[in-house]
């Protein structure tokens, strides 16, 4: 732009007039006041010690130090896997698109910032050599994971498909070798949230689904058992569930035939976020008008496959947006269960405050700040995915 | 698409052009797989007289009305939606290879028949048989006569979310079973037929609705269906793409397809119909061929509803 269109549209759209003028300049004003408080605090008056000799604390809590090539190894196969996925199912990569490096980094840049952001925050904290190698070592994996991908793109579907039920497997492997003979309920820091919030997500999609199905099934039974389910969870707090499977299973139940409080939130967070799937897709699948099943059925096909074929898929694309918001506060509502004792991110911060070196000292604002991050990185890049998603699904109803 | 008429050489003598004709004797069929197709008229009604004004009473007495072998038949039938009874003691008969258009006002209940032929909507009292299978709450039953009738309808309704190609394939590969590759090649010969090859890859909603028709009579034809039910094909259309669908339907017309349209175009009706019903309120009026319906039509309700529209 050059700088008369610069001027142009500065007047056509920050000051057409009087009040828009006072307007822009008091909200600039704000903006940067607020921008330089902050980054005052971030670059200068923050006291960031705290955080640098605690970081594995926020990372990974109390997770043996002598098994952490076991999150090493966890971390560089889901790089692996979440790029090979990725590049596999690319537009770009699969019309065989030839992209230059530069543009390809651009890419990247705009759409992984928030997690290159946070990967330069957490090394510039690093003291020792071992994160480096283990942040060298995902980083190889990711573009080994886009090279595969890309290799596989263009394969059949058959072999894409096994590709991604081995990856699954790969996974389910991954997760049991992490907890392996550690007990779940050595897991803290910002992996128990992942862990939380993943395991809460792949677990409670496919029962809200099911739920939000059966509420709307001709059988009495079954529709009256999903409808009770889903009201009855989403009349009750996540707090007092949550405390409620830490403290009162026991009344009902032995303490030694109960799974640690791991499993027991997770169980949880997967019942009380599938009440709320289970609305949204019900949502979804009102929106998809009738005529679509009633083409399907002159089709001849059966109401299984119709679900499965027309209306379910055409639905869960039309509530995209709604279920990656539930996922975004299942992944927020992990911090709950610093409730029940587990060390997460936010009893982490809590804890670290009263270390010798650091009591009284009122370090609230630093370990607040960064606990904040890590979930803000999280969450944006949930959304940003999904905006894409959608855009992408929108293609085919345009 | 097989030759449904075994009995055809011997009804073909006195099946003489005067009714049928036309329609089916015009040019090479495009859909046409079989060159026989092109004499034999026999679906078509036998006895030109017969072809008369029917009161509703004996509309009923369709057997000779038209002769060969009926593949839709429809005996007093009646549909309620709730305590609003929709269709009046509905008899019909349709022959294999027979092209009947309904017509009427709206309300008069053409969609609802048609759909519970398919059983879209279910039928309260009477009976409908489809190729020899009757329509009772067995689903085996209702999933036979599934396979057997294809449906157009007004909004088109394709699945937004397949791709031309996938829309058309889905049901052979999910309900007649066929490998992908059978499928595919069978849904390119169809686009083919219907003329929009070349769409085969694109979504739904990037296609005129014309070509979006198309594809939906395309999908209907992939189940290789017995009849053909189209609820107002055309009237979703901007009046440029109308001629362009209506043109598919009478090449599917020319191959001895068995057809029920509802539809509002006149022109198509009188060209293409071997019958024409003429519904109001619930009820059959009127059943009769083209040149008889429009020349002269006998019920006062009839001729007032022609006035209207003509
Ligand atoms: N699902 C339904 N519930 C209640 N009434 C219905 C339903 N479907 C149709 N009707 C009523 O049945 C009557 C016949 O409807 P139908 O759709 O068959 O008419 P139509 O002849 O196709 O009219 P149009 O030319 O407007 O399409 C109408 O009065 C309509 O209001
Ligand atoms: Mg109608």
């Amino acid at each position: 732009m050059t700088s008369t269109t610069w001027r142009v549209w500065l007047r056509r759209n920050l000051f057409r007039n009087l009040r828009d003028g006072i307007i822009t300049l008091l909200t600039a004003f704000i903006a940067g006041w607020i921008l330089w408080k902050v980054l005052r605090f971030v670059l200068i008056t923050g006291r960031w010690e705290i955080v640098e000799r605690n970081l594995a604390l926020f990372m990974y809590g109390r997770y043996p130090r002598e098994d952490l090539w076991r999150i090493t190894l966890a971390l560089c196969v889901a790089a692996f896997v979440t790029t090979m996925l990725f590049s596999m199912w690319s537009r770009a990569d699969r019309a065989g698109v030839k992209r230059s490096p530069r543009t390809m980094l651009g890419e990247i840049g705009r759409r992984w910032w928030p997690l290159i952001v946070l990967g330069i925050v957490l090394l510039s904290f690093v003291t020792t050599v071992g994160p480096w190698i283990a942040a060298c070592a995902a980083i190889s994996c990711l573009f080994a994971g886009a090279l595969l991908g890309r290799a596989l793109s263009s394969a059949p579907v058959r072999i894409r498909g096994s590709a991604v039920a081995v990856t699954m497997l790969g996974i389910v492997v991954l997760l049991w070798f992490l907890a392996d003979g550690l007990g779940w309920d050595d897991w803290g820091g910002l992996m128990l949230s992942l862990y939380l919030a993943a395991a809460g997500m792949v677990l409670s999609f496919p029962l809200g689904v099911l739920l939000a199905i059966g509420r709307q099934s001709s059988m009495p039974i079954i529709r009256s058992l999903s409808i009770a389910a889903i009201e009855i969870t989403r009349g009750v707090p996540l707090v007092v569930l949550i405390i409620l499977s830490s403290e009162g299973l026991g009344f009902f139940f032995p303490q030694d035939v109960l799974p640690g409080k791991v499993v027991r939130v997770i169980v949880v967070l997967t019942i009380f976020t599938a009440a709320y799937v289970a609305e949204i897709v019900r949502g979804g699948l009102q929106s998809v008008p009738n005529g679509q099943s009633e083409a399907a059925a002159a089709l001849g096909l059966s109401p299984t496959r119709i679900t499965a074929f027309i209306v379910l898929p055409q639905a869960l694309g039309n509530v995209i947006p709604a279920l990656v918001g539930q996922f975004i506060s299942l992944f927020k509502d992990t911090t709950l269960v610093s409730i029940i004792g587990l060390l997460d991110v936010i009893s982490v911060s809590e804890s670290i405050r009263k270390q010798s070196d650091f009591k009284g000292q009122g370090l609230v604002a630093e370990t607040l700040v960064f606990a904040g991050l890590l979930f803000w990185v999280g969450s944006s890049t949930l959304s940003r995915e999904s905006r894409r998603m959608e855009r992408r699904l929108g293609v085919g109803e345009r | 698409m097989t030759d449904d008429r075994p009995d055809a050489a011997a009804a073909d003598a006195s099946s003489t052009s005067d009714v049928s004709g036309s329609a089916r004797e015009r040019g090479p069929a495009q859909f046409s797989d079989d060159d026989n197709d092109d004499g034999d008229g026999s679906h078509l009604p036998d006895d030109p007289d017969a072809v008369r004004h029917r009161t509703p009473s004996d509309v009923f007495a369709d057997a000779t009305l038209v002769s060969g072998e009926p593949i839709v038949v429809v005996e007093d039938m009646n549909k309620y939606f709730g305590t609003f009874h929709a269709l009046h003691d509905i008899n019909l008969k349709v022959v294999k290879g027979e092209v009947v258009v309904v017509i009427g006002p709206s309300g008069s209940g053409k969609s609802t028949l048609i759909r519970c032929i398919n059983r879209l909507e279910e039928h309260d009292s009477g009976h409908i048989t489809v190729d020899g299978t009757e329509l009772t709450h067995d689903v085996r039953n209702i999933a036979a006569i599934r396979r057997e009738t294809g449906m157009v309808f007004q909004s088109f309704n394709l699945f937004p979310h397949l791709t031309v190609l996938d829309n058309i394939t889905l049901a052979p590969r999910q309900v007649r079973k066929m490998s992908r590759a059978d499928a595919e090649t069978a849904a390119m010969a169809l686009l083919e037929k219907v003329r929009i090859l070349e769409q085969a890859n694109k979504y739904p909603g990037q296609l005129s609705g014309g070509q979006q028709q198309r594809v939906a009579i395309a999908r209907a034809l992939a189940m290789q269906p017995k009849i053909m039910l189209f609820d107002e094909p055309t009237s979703a259309l901007d009046p440029e793409m109308i001629n362009e669908v209506l043109d598919t339907m009478k090449a599917l017309a020319e191959t001895g397809m068995t057809m029920i349209v509802v539809t509002h175009e006149m022109g198509f009706a009188r060209e293409v119909a071997d019958r024409v019903v003429f519904m109001a309120d619930g009820s059959i009026v009127e059943v009769g061929t083209p040149e008889h319906f429009f020349s002269n039509p006998q019920e006062s309700r009839t001729r007032q509803f022609l006035a209207q529209i003509l």
